[in-house]
């Protein structure tokens, strides 16, 4: 492999691993509030991209594309805690801890089923959001790296700033944690619970709605291309330990470049040795590499 | 023998007769078809609601299992042409390991981290069957493969169903006897905490791992099946949609009952059946079952059945046995607790500092301190649950410093919890005897379970006995949900009593009792004392452990501050302090 071959690995790496990220954190800050997630994070951005992909073709300009993505996919995050989380806690706990997997991987079967039904099943392709073409190259040196790679890059990285800047600096980021950490205290605190739970699935379903307007112009968008996301998003969550935001940051980009390099050397495995390594990192650190243990004592 | 187990060999009857009559009643060979699927698909939710209903832990893998048991024997058949009786042997040996191996991932996670390990392991099993084409033949798929005919090719379906029914037959009894027996009780123990299981004697780490693969096998097994019924097996056959149409099934029917795999393969097949037509709305179905189920009958069919033919039939032939001799209480062996130089830091905070105290046999031991004194700590350190920074622990002059909980527990270190700690799904009876240790053997268990006569009989007259000394006789075979507060801590005291502790730690006995609750608490406790039972008691109630201890210790901010006979602790100025917070005016 060559040097300019290493670094447009790199490139793409870093690219799918923001996208990876972002995907990650709707799951991580789900997770955070609630000790609950959306198993069809992955589906959620499928209809994020589809939506984006069908916008672009009808000429709509990428910002305002994303813009009504983002707004589309928030009332579908605060449509999925309602139907799919909140009745959970009426029901009790007959079904084990665990209904909530069940029930948003439910809700994931029927919005595939819908896209399928509006979309068709065969794989599209989604026109670049920054650059004229598909192969558009910008030249440093030696190297030529993809302007769109480039662009999603950067969009991802402002995104997650803006999600940091968000949990850490404001109001309803310190609400969350509050929720987090005691759900009747934070009550008790005048902390709106009901409304943060909202939050947090509405934020989680935005973030996998960037992750798909982002993902377009990198991979073929078709109805079934969601599982493949829930799974490599957790895998980085897993990583990150799903309580420590910025080692999920690491994670990802860990996770991304890992799989560019192994796809590049095997190309018809290469995208399943990063996740075996996944697993036997979680067989031997169950909490990840930068997750902290909680003894399960009463 | 009793009306359930009737209803149970009734059952079993009729289903061989069933299974003997239905090729010859059913009027075109498409119903055994029906019936042969029907066969393997619910050995695989069988397998899947041991996992999910007895034990809690959650698979979303269980695709990936059934696919490697499908083709190893698959595979094995038609490249080396062994006979089939060894290509199934060496399929269920392969997903044995195959489940040991994912259940060391198990093991070490929980909750969410294991359902998406298992989601990640049933994906890669996926794409390999994909795409390694070399050996698995890809989407096209491996053909040829034999069946089960026994030589006979036009009987073939016939044999083939009886066979898979046979299997699902005893794979039923199997689950039947793993819901009734201790085995059962103990799984359902650990679905309830695992720090309680492990101070009731189990190996925690075994158990969840060996639940694990035999779940795994049970999925194996339908593989190896569904492989030998058409010959003809590609990799279309195993999507995540195979692990959702299995998990949907086991919902449907009803998680954490035996019989709800039967029901709930039934109620799939039928759906797939009916909405064959309406392929294209396929995965919308699906989800909106999973949603209805989940959200109006989370108990599953067999759950709203119970709810419709009305309240849950209350055993109402109290066992009042008038001859049953009262319970003595026993110690197992009398042993003294002493504990050396006990430290423990929790990342630099020090909550427990040099602690030392020592117990004979037949002393009650009393340990008390203002909040975040560092009790609780030190009663999970003694028990095992914590491992100590520093310091060593004696049991009858053995140290047990590095033994695991459950090894403690074994030797005759038996706690209570101060929240209370009972399996909410069985009655107040079978969480006495979870603290027992089995008498018959596992032949003569599954015997006597199965006819019925006698299944562990000597526990349950022991367990009654119990009940009755701490006077819940009556309750014997209430949830124990149902009962007051008060006698759910009576419960957990019988069940500490039913492990024959020779040093038993109570983690606030009392608190929440009134007072006349707390006397009698007290009194069971002087019974233990009696025993020659050595007792350490973690209490706030100081009536109560006035009333009891012969020595006390006093801790403050993990300090041992005071330790002697309880008026001089009374008196003594230092434990004043600590509970008053200020410097005591002489008087």
């Amino acid at each position: 492999m060559s040097f300019t071959n290493a670094l447009q690995l790199l490139i793409s790496g870093i690219a799918v691993g923001a996208i990876y990220t972002l995907t990650a954190k709707g799951l991580f800050i789900a997770h955070l509030a609630t000790h609950r997630l959306n198993f069809g994070q992955g589906d959620f951005l499928m209809v994020g991209a589809y939506l984006s992909l069908g916008l672009l073709l009808a000429g709509v300009p990428a910002p305002l594309v994303l813009l009504a993505v983002l707004a589309a996919m928030a009332i579908l995050g605060w449509g999925l805690e309602r139907v799919a989380i909140r009745p959970l806690d009426r029901a009790g706990d007959q079904t084990g801890g665990y209904a909530w997997v069940l029930t948003t991987a439910g809700c994931a079967l029927i919005l595939q089923n819908v896209v399928e039904l509006v979309w068709g099943k065969s794989a599209q392709y989604a026109p670049p959001i920054f650059s004229a073409t598909r192969n558009n190259v910008v030249r440093i040196g030696e190297v030529g790296i993809f302007v769109e790679e480039l662009a999603i890059i950067l969009v991802a990285f402002l995104a997650v700033t803006a999600f940091y800047v968000f949990l850490f600096r404001t109001r309803w980021g310190k609400a969350i944690y509050a929720v987090a950490f005691n759900p009747e205290a934070a009550a008790l605190l005048g902390v709106n619970v009901k409304g943060t739970v909202i939050l947090v699935f509405v934020l989680a379903s935005m973030l996998a709605g960037i992750s798909g307007f982002l993902v377009g112009p990198l991979v073929s968008v078709q109805p079934h291309m969601g599982l493949v996301f829930t799974i490599k998003a957790f895998a980085v969550a897993s990583i990150g330990g799903f309580s420590n935001p910025l080692g999920l940051l690491a994670g990802g980009l860990l996770f991304g470049i890992a799989e560019a390099y192994s796809n590049y050397f095997d190309s018809a495995f290469g995208d399943l040795y990063p996740l075996i390594a996944v697993l036997i990192l979680l067989a031997f650190r169950p909490t990840g590499l930068f997750g902290t243990r909680a003894a399960d004592v009463r | 023998m009793s009306a359930d187990t009737r209803l149970r060999l009734v059952g079993y009857a009729a289903a061989a007769l069933l299974i003997v009559l239905l090729p010859s009643l059913a009027p075109n060979p498409f119903y055994v078809h029906l019936g042969q699927i029907y066969a393997y698909t619910a050995i695989a939710v069988i397998g899947l609601n041991i996992l999910l209903g007895l034990s809690g832990q959650m698979s979303l893998g269980h695709g990936g299992f059934y696919a490697i048991g499908c083709y190893a024997t698959a595979i094995l058949a038609t490249t080396l042409g062994w006979p089939i009786g060894l290509t199934a042997l060496a399929g269920l040996l392969l997903t044995l390991l195959a489940g040991l191996a994912v259940g060391m991932v198990a093991l070490r996670t929980r909750g969410l981290y294991l359902a998406m390990a298992t989601l990640a392991f049933g994906f890669i099993v996926e794409i390999l069957a994909q795409r390694w084409v070399g050996l698995t033949g890809g989407t096209m798929g491996l053909m040829a493969i034999p069946q089960i005919d026994f030589g006979n090719f036009a009987m073939g379906p016939t044999y083939f169903f009886w066979v898979a029914a046979g299997l699902l037959l005893l794979c039923q009894i199997g689950s039947d006897y793993l819901f009734g027996s201790a085995t059962g009780r103990r799984l359902r123990a650990i679905k309830e905490s695992e720090a309680f299981a492990q101070t009731v004697g189990l190996n925690v780490p075994a158990w969840r791992i060996g639940i694990f693969a035999a779940s795994a096998v049970f999925a194996g097994l339908a593989g190896i099946l569904f492989a030998h019924q058409s010959g003809f097996v590609s990799s279309d056959a195993f999507n995540i949609r195979l692990t959702i149409g299995l998990l949907i099934a086991a919902v449907i029917g009803g998680l954490g009952n035996s019989w709800g795999p039967l029901l709930g393969t039934a109620v799939l097949l039928g759906l797939t059946e009916t909405i064959a037509s309406l392929h294209q709305y396929g995965p919308m179905i699906y989800g909106s079952i999973l949603l209805a189920v989940l959200l109006l009958v989370p108990e599953g069919l067999v759950g709203l059945f119970r709810r419709l033919a009305g309240k849950r039939r209350q055993d109402a032939a109290v066992e009042t046995a008038p001859a049953r001799p009262a319970y003595e209480i026993e110690s197992a062996q009398p042993r003294d607790l002493v504990v050396e130089g006990l430290s423990k830091n929790y990342a630099g905070v020090s909550a427990l500092t040099t602690v030392s105290l020592s117990i004979a046999p037949g002393q009650v031991h009393a340990l008390i301190g203002p909040n975040g004194a560092g009790k609780s700590t030190f009663i999970n350190v003694v028990a095992g649950l914590y491992r100590p920074s520093a310091g060593r622990i004696l049991l009858g002059g053995e140290d047990v410093t590095a033994l695991a909980a459950h090894q403690r527990a074994r030797l005759g270190l038996v706690r209570t919890f101060q929240n209370l700690q009972l399996i909410g799904g069985v009655d107040v009876l079978a969480n006495v005897m979870l603290g027992m240790r089995a008498r018959d053997g596992i032949v003569t268990d599954v015997a006597r379970w199965f006819t019925g006569r006698g299944h562990e009989a000597g526990e349950r007259e022991e367990a009654l006995a119990i009940l009755e000394l701490v006077g819940l006789g009556p309750y014997a075979h209430h949830l124990p949900k149902d009962l007051a507060y008060g006698h759910r801590k009576l419960v957990e005291l019988a069940r500490a009593i039913a492990q024959r502790p020779s040093v038993l730690l109570l983690d606030e006995p009392v608190a929440g009792l009134n007072p006349l609750e707390a006397q009698a608490i007290a009194g069971i406790v002087r019974r233990l004392k009696e025993a020659g039972i050595t007792v350490l008691v973690v209490e706030h109630n100081m009536d109560f452990v006035m009333g009891i201890a012969d020595t006390i210790t006093v801790l403050d901010f993990g300090h041992a501050i005071a330790a002697g006979l309880p008026a001089a602790i009374q008196a003594d100025p230092a434990v004043l302090r600590a509970y008053l917070g200020q410097e005591t005016q002489a008087a």
